[in-house]
């Protein structure tokens, strides 16, 4: 391969993904000890100190990962649940495009459809009511904007199911699953081993970094929580956001302190992710 | 050739670099304090204004699009470009700007309350003063206290005020007989009706839990004059403990709270709220002729008063085109811009013109104005007015509302 081209392409590389990354790493890390900042005086650790004392931002984070823990692990079951049921019918062109579809849907919209399905004032509470299930508004079931972020899992789930099938599908064709399968059935195997013993094991081990690479976005998605969300706790990238655009302008670093730990978390997961099992990495 | 690319990719690079520092030089700005008004339409002619502003409104839009855009480009020849913006964003831009050390601002004109007045003017971001240099400012009373005092803090002629209006409670009568207009008639009302009342986590909601907090404090103007510590964590915790006592009965079982008064709205139309508020003497005149409200809903006064204030325009301390921005903004306070924005069918917006000293036709013409049909003229508030405290409590109830209220 010519050398002088992938020189140019690890200088865009390091052009357009690693020095904007970088700058802006820097950024929020100096706004955070308060030494950026028209409000900030010079170096202090009192954000720091305040954003771990308050207990919101150790909340924001267990509550955001519970989400998006139970959002990947429906999908994901999902998914596999469709892919091995239906994968025949799946190769129809209609109903791929039907899976196609969700995938080009962005965030904003699945969250404000969720909404306008899901909400007391929504299309289900209308139509319950009209049905004579429900008097009145408040007695349909809290949704959105709930407690337990079910709003919130049902649109992640919306979004990343149809992207898991797409990719198991392609995992069962290009690992020849079914030759697989029926070289199993042939030694002997029942069909729910075949599923257990042969299918499952192969479609999670060729794609788990990916599962864990939507955890990760999931971890800290935006428009959705901002959209079905509830004020307290809320998730990663909305407190984040609150914490930078609030009122109270001298506070606006613990917004930078929640970004500077939250990177620093995400990075480590992903070089730990991808560092000592390169081999699989470029397997997939 | 290879080699010949990254040179490209440099040269690029530099040449992209040596623009940005050409925007960046500063340029010695005229003594526009000075000058006359003659020299300052000059100087504004044929050049672009960039007005921040909210744009969360179609009534307010609507006027701003195809009233206030087309006239100052055939009157003045000025070219009025809009972006959207308010309160935190403003001063987050400013604050980036300054920080970056950008002297020629990308907006020259902002749309602004006192909240955003008190911390434009803590980072120096405002340029002024410069409203008494604009010839239609004689038409504007600048003893009325509502006028000259944003948040406690004097204009100084910083800030040209564009409308003026009152906060209002709301219900809707078909379902309520009689709403409550005090603390003890609204902690009843919840207990009756429960789910149907809460507070937006944003600037309208705080604007209540300001009232709330006059009236736990005593009267009307408990809260006048300066942000007093000890006062304000008395009479807040009364507050927190009222609010968390009965919470419970609110909507959602207070367990969240909504996030702005858009959806307030929607939750007082599709009729999981009886009761909302808001400005503008409650801002449902256009709302309910749009058939958003219900034809039963009512404006109503709360016993001891609601916030009653101002809205303003300023130009920033950067921007590039601050005669253009005074042109404009000497505009909107023109009896003619005035007079369509009040229309009860359009914007609808309180005028700030004193309507004596106008000419005898513009008298004539507010004087005969249409009334609302359904919403409060601000006269009827009159007796009810409370004038803004000073910026520090809207900013503690913000962050204490959230941390003793909705994550207890």
């Amino acid at each position: 391969m010519n050398s002088k081209t992938s020189n140019i392409g690890i200088l865009f590389f390091i052009l357009i993904g690693v020095i904007p990354f970088a700058a802006a790493f820097i950024y929020a890390l100096l706004y955070s000890f308060g030494i950026l900042g028209v409000f900030n005086d010079g170096f202090t650790l009192k954000f720091w100190e305040s954003v771990f004392s308050s207990g919101e931002f150790l909340s924001s984070f267990g509550y955001s990962a519970l989400i998006a823990l139970v959002s990947t692990v429906l999908s994901v079951s999902g998914a596999l649940w469709i892919t091995l049921k239906f994968k025949e019918s799946l190769d129809k062109r209609f109903l791929s495009f039907v899976m196609y579809l969700p995938l080009a849907i962005p965030g904003v919209v699945a969250g404000f459809f969720t909404f306008q399905l899901l909400s007391r004032g929504g299309f289900f509470a209308r139509l319950s009511y009209q049905l004579g299930l429900i008097s009145e508004a408040r007695q349909f079931p809290d949704l959105v904007n709930d407690t337990y972020a079910i709003g919130i899992i049902l649109a992640f789930i919306t979004m990343v199911m149809p992207f898991f099938v797409l990719l198991f599908l392609n995992v069962y064709k290009n690992e020849r699953l079914e030759d697989l399968g029926v070289l199993a059935q042939s030694l002997g195997a029942k069909k729910n081993q075949v599923t257990t013993k042969v299918f499952l094991p192969i479609l999670l081990k060729k794609t788990s970094i990916l599962i864990v690479l939507y955890f990760i976005f999931l971890l800290g998605a935006y428009e959705i929580p901002l959209i079905l969300g509830q004020e307290s706790p809320q998730m990663l990238s909305v407190l984040i956001i609150r914490e930078i655009k609030q009122f109270d302008l001298s506070q606006i670093s613990e917004g930078y302190v929640v970004a500077v730990i939250y990177t620093i978390v995400v990075s480590i997961s992903a070089i730990l992710l991808f560092l000592p099992k390169k081999g699989i990495a470029h397997e997939t | 050739m290879k080699l010949k690319q990254i040179q490209q990719v440099f040269l690029m690079l530099g040449f992209s670099l040596l623009l940005a520092s050409c925007g960046s030089e500063s340029k010695k700005e005229d003594d526009l304090q000075k000058a006359s008004w003659e020299e300052i339409e000059e100087k504004a002619d044929g050049t672009t204004v960039n007005f921040m502003m909210w744009q969360g409104s179609p009534v307010i839009n609507n006027y701003i699009n195809n009233y206030v855009i087309p006239t100052v480009k055939e009157n003045y020849n000025i070219n009025l470009e809009i972006s959207g913006g308010q309160g935190p964003e403003i001063v987050q831009l400013v604050m980036g700007e300054k920080e970056a050390g950008v002297t020629r601002s990308q907006v020259d004109m902002v749309w602004i309350n006192g909240e955003t007045f008190f911390q434009l003017r803590k980072i120096k971001g405002l340029y002024g003063p410069f409203v008494k240099q604009l010839p239609n400012a004689e038409y504007i009373d600048f003893s009325d206290p509502y006028i000259n005092t944003d948040f406690q803090q004097p204009v100084n002629y910083m800030e040209a005020p564009w409308s003026i209006g009152q906060f209002a409670m709301v219900a809707n009568s078909a379902k309520i007989q009689e709403p409550p207009s005090n603390l003890e008639e609204l902690e009843a009302y919840v207990k009756e009706y429960p789910g149907t009342f809460t507070i937006s986590n944003d600037f309208t909601g705080m604007t209540l839990l300001k009232s709330f907090l006059a009236e736990i404090g005593g009267g009307p103007n408990s809260l006048d004059g300066e942000f007093k510590e000890e006062k304000y964590l008395e009479l807040s915790s009364q507050l927190w403990e009222y609010l968390n006592r009965n919470k419970q009965y609110f909507w959602k079982e207070g367990e969240t709270f909504p996030k702005e008064q858009s959806k307030m709205s929607q939750l007082f139309a599709n009729g999981e709220l009886a009761i909302a508020c808001g400005f503008s003497e409650g801002g449902i005149e256009e709302k309910v002729k749009s058939g958003l409200y219900p034809k039963s809903t009512i404006a109503y006064a709360w016993d001891n008063g609601t916030i009653k204030n101002a809205n303003y325009l300023g130009i920033l301390d950067n921007a590039s085109n601050k005669a253009g921005a005074m042109q404009v903004i000497n505009f909107l306070i023109s009896p003619e811009a005035q007079y369509l924005k009040a229309n009860a069918d359009g914007m609808d917006a309180n005028t700030v013109l004193e309507i004596s000293r106008l000419p005898e036709k513009w008298k004539q013409k507010f004087e005969n104005a249409q009334e609302r049909e359904y919403g409060l003229k601000m006269k009827d508030l009159e007796a009810y007015a409370i004038a803004e405290p000073a910026p520090e409590y809207m900013i503690r109830l913000y962050e204490d509302f959230r941390t003793k209220v909705i994550e207890q």
